[in-house]
């Protein structure tokens, strides 16, 4: 084979426009727009009325993540980092803790953030079996037991920092700020259609941790999941939620997705009211009947995993002790036992999905097809409109739980209050092997049966640089930057130019 | 409250791993492959958690004879890690009197290692008449000492020789000035400072550069020189010097516009060979934050990935070079993906394969 000088010319072209290009990406770009798609289609900025475990928080918490700061980070390499605490200490018994804050660090409207601030939204994210309290340039925290996950605790969750002004609106030190937020409302064109929710966000100049990459992250809610797929690929998207039984065909289509590990359980919970006694054997028979696997590998294409614990393994470290066999044989045994009158036999059991989405739907379903496998009768109720008439009572609800703590302790003890009724769990459970034989209590119980978990799936557009975003689901979005001015990211309005720090919040309340 | 016991101060930690009178001798082994011993700290934190496992396993009524030790550990460790626990807690189990054996058909006294985001869980696992008996402890991950990385067979010289979990912007060796050893430019807790290191790895002087002014970056950089006692540091925009002997004295003075606007960031860092005194470039994309990069060697003149590179691959992305006094070595400064901290290279290049 012989070379011409053409040839030579366009090799030698190629090796140094791919050796531009790799120079090219080593540098950041400052500027541009961001814009991201979320499935939930309303949020709250304000942590504190954010439901644990909801999904809807989830998303909260994630934007929430760009406009406000938390006194502690955790990194990737399972370092507790300073945030808006620039040290701490603790006592030997792990209840009295002190929390010095960052120096001059201030709100995105340009005011100080005092120790004051940080006790105003602690107190309430953290709850009454903790004292938080002011002290000279910081914060002391008294836990009313051993506390030794206090940081992961409030490097998750909702403990973040803001001031609540007298309008009611939040202000953040984080590196974006809210500058407008459109409700959904119907369209111009065709009323019966709803345009979604859209929240912007400007880069704050003035953040301490250092201005973010991008100038704007605009963010669109409530999307429908093949909606975002198609904004993806079109580029009307830079990084969207991808549903879990969309996440194949992303792949197949050659979007980038990433996935976090199971950050949402997905599992049924029994009634209360249901007679103690009697379904206890309509439990144990539903457990054994369940075919878990067919719901993570056929129904959710292996974009989730079978679960048997209720903390997943990322989590608690322990969750592969568990194991939830499927026994058909058994449980139909336990069936043609059940005593008259127990709802599964001659009745149907209600089960309602209290998950939004069509793919909680499909699930409850799979769940009535199990139960009739093993001649138990599961009815799915609809979910009731706003308007209907009350339901009949239901013995079952398939639920969506999101992990939002890095302390397993903490996520167990969410879990259990809103789950479970507030059943309190004992105070030592701090210990990995006591919090796993609580788990191991409560799941025998059987009051509430898991079923899978999912990660959190997003497709990211390769235009989006230094995406690093942590296992556990926070997205880092002050740290990405776009790598070209494509016709998107140039409509922003006019706001304050770059490294201009008259922009000033006008308060977080989308 | 004078009892507190810990603070996020202590949490900062550096060390050299090799005294320097014995790089020439341990640049021999990194020829083919090298595993870093664990700190005699961290060792004693393992073994501490492996101690405490032992004692609850010891502990279980009814857990008698012979056991057949299984051992689980964590997918993402490598082979060495994993060997190291696994020798530390067959130890701890039988200095508690448990024996194992390899026949299969002994009960299993199963040991699982996971990693969690902050912890490391130690699960031990056994059947005890009819019943499963579990015991499980768990220990921070960021106390353990880094991993025990192997690397991959290089033909570059290279030795690790310096670690910390801050964020290392630029290094220069000391050479023989000031008991040897590294000057350091950092970004700690969201601040710029300059740190002179002995060759044990002690820091010996710790020098503020606020007077800087500089604002907080997403994407901090800095250059740092250090010739005789004299330090200059390269900062976007400015430029500041300092002595270690006078160090209160830092001053910083801006670039005029022009030379803002210039490059400060060093060009590539040239290596010459000490064979035929041709000169050979330091390549590196360092583009992205999650992948291991491979350092390229390339004659002077050559394009990259040339027939004639030498790679060197590194456990992380790499940060900066840095030219040494010595003209045929370098400073690699690397991020280790596996440990978060942030790594200084020696490299050296040597006649032959």
């Amino acid at each position: 084979m012989r070379f011409t000088k053409l040839d030579w010319l366009a090799a030698i072209s190629a090796a140094l426009v791919a050796l531009a290009g790799i120079y090219a990406q080593g540098a950041p770009r400052y500027g541009g727009t961001l814009h991201v798609k979320l499935r939930a289609s309303s949020v709250s900025l304000d942590p504190h009325e954010w439901t644990p475990g909801s999904l809807s928080s989830a998303a909260s918490e994630k934007l929430a993540s760009l406009v406000y700061d938390r006194l502690v980070t955790l990194d990737d390499y399972a370092k507790l980092q300073p945030a808006l605490a620039a040290e701490w200490s603790h006592d030997s018994g792990n209840r009295s803790w002190q929390f010095k804050l960052r120096s001059s660090v201030r709100f995105s409207d340009g005011s100080l953030l005092t120790p004051a601030d940080a006790v105003s939204s602690l107190q309430a994210s953290l709850g009454k079996s903790f004292e938080v309290t002011a002290v000279e340039n910081g914060v002391a925290i008294r836990a009313a037991r051993s506390t030794p996950d206090l940081l992961e605790q409030l490097a998750s969750g909702r403990n973040f920092i803001f001031r609540r002004r007298p309008d009611g609106s939040l202000l953040g030190t984080g590196p974006f700020f809210l500058t407008e937020s459109v409700a959904p409302a119907p369209a111009e064109a065709n009323p019966s259609a709803i345009k979604p929710a859209k929240i912007r966000f400007q880069a704050n100049e003035g953040a301490w941790s250092g201005r973010p990459f991008v100038d704007f992250v605009e963010v669109t809610l409530g999307e429908p999941p093949l909606r975002q797929l198609l904004d993806l690929q079109v580029g009307k998207a830079d990084i969207a939620e991808i549903a879990p039984d969309l996440v194949r065909k992303a792949r197949q289509e050659g979007l980038r997705i990433w996935s976090s590990a199971p950050q949402t359980l997905v599992a049924l919970r029994f009634d209360d009211a249901l007679d103690a006694p009697a379904s206890e054997q309509l439990r144990e028979a539903l457990w054994l009947a369940l075919d878990r696997d067919t719901m993570a590998n056929v129904l959710l294409q292996k974009e989730a995993q079978p679960a048997d614990s209720l903390l997943p393994q990322w989590l608690s470290g322990y969750a592969f002790l568990f194991e939830s066999p499927m026994n058909l044989q058994r449980a139909r045994e336990l069936r043609a036992a059940f005593p008259a009158g127990i709802p599964g036999a001659n009745q149907p059991l209600r089960l309602r999905v209290d998950a939004p989405g069509d793919l909680f739907k499909l699930m409850g379903e799979r769940v009535a097809v199990n139960a009739r496998q093993a001649n138990l009768l599961v009815q799915v109720a609809l979910p009731m409109s706003a308007n209907s008439s009350p339901a009949p009572a239901v013995g079952l609800h398939l639920f969506a739980w999101h992990y939002d703590s890095l302390s397993p302790r903490a996520g167990l003890e969410a879990f259990v209050k809103q789950m479970l009724d507030g059943t309190d769990l004992p105070a030592n459970t701090a210990d990995p092997e006591q919090l796993f034989v609580q788990e191991r209590r409560l799941l025998e119980e059987r009051r509430v049966l898991p079923l899978v978990l999912l990660p959190e799936y997003a497709g990211v557009r390769a235009n989006v640089h230094n995406w690093n975003a942590s296992p556990w689901g926070d997205w880092r979005l002050a740290d990405v930057w776009l790598d070209s001015e494509d016709p998107m990211t140039t409509k922003a309005p006019a706001g304050p130019q770059k490294n201009s720090s008259t922009a000033r919040n006008p308060g977080a309340r989308p | 409250m004078r009892f507190f016991t810990k603070s996020y101060s202590k949490s900062y930690s550096a060390h050299f791993l090799f005294p320097r009178n014995l790089i020439s001798v341990a640049v021999l082994v990194a020829n083919c492959c090298f595993s870093m011993p664990a700190s005699a700290d961290g060792d004693a934190i393992l073994r501490e958690t492996a101690q405490r496992l032992a004692e609850r396993v010891a502990a279980i009524p009814g857990l008698r004879g012979a056991l057949r030790l299984e051992w689980h550990p964590d997918a993402t460790w490598s082979e060495g890690e994993s060997h190291h626990w696994q020798e530390m807690l067959r130890g701890e189990f039988e200095k508690r009197s448990l024996a194992f054996t390899e026949h299969a058909g002994v009960p299993a006294l199963d040991v699982f290692a996971v990693e969690t985001p902050t912890q490391v869980v130690l699960t031990a696992k056994a059947r005890v008449m009819d019943r499963d008996e579990v015991r499980i402890v768990s220990i921070a991950r960021a106390l353990l000492p880094p991993d025990t990385l192997p690397v991959a067979p290089v033909r570059l010289e290279r030795q690790m020789i310096y670690e910390t979990s801050d964020r290392i912007l630029g290094a220069s060796s000391l050479g023989t000035s000031l008991d040897g050893g590294l000057a350091l430019l950092i970004y700690r807790n969201f601040e710029l400072v300059a740190l002179r290191v002995d060759s044990r790895g002690a820091v010996k002087q710790s020098v503020s550069l606020n007077s800087a002014n500089l604002k907080p970056s997403r994407d901090p950089r800095g250059e740092l020189t250090a010739r005789g006692g004299l330090v200059s540091v390269e900062l976007p925009g400015k430029s500041c010097e300092f002595s270690w002997e006078s160090a209160g004295e830092v001053s910083c003075h801006a670039e005029k516009p022009a030379a803002a606007e210039k490059s400060i960031w060093r060009g590539a860092t040239s290596l010459t060979s000490p064979c035929d005194g041709n000169s050979w470039k330091l390549l590196s994309a360092g583009s992205e934050p999650n992948a291991k990069e491979v350092l390229q060697v390339v004659p002077d003149g050559a394009q990259r990935e040339s027939s004639a590179a030498v790679l060197s691959e590194f456990p992380g992305p790499i940060i900066s070079t840095n030219e040494e006094q010595n003209p045929s070595g370098a400073l690699v400064i690397a991020r280790n993906l596996r440990t978060g901290n942030y790594e200084i290279y020696k490299i050296r290049l040597a006649c032959g394969n």
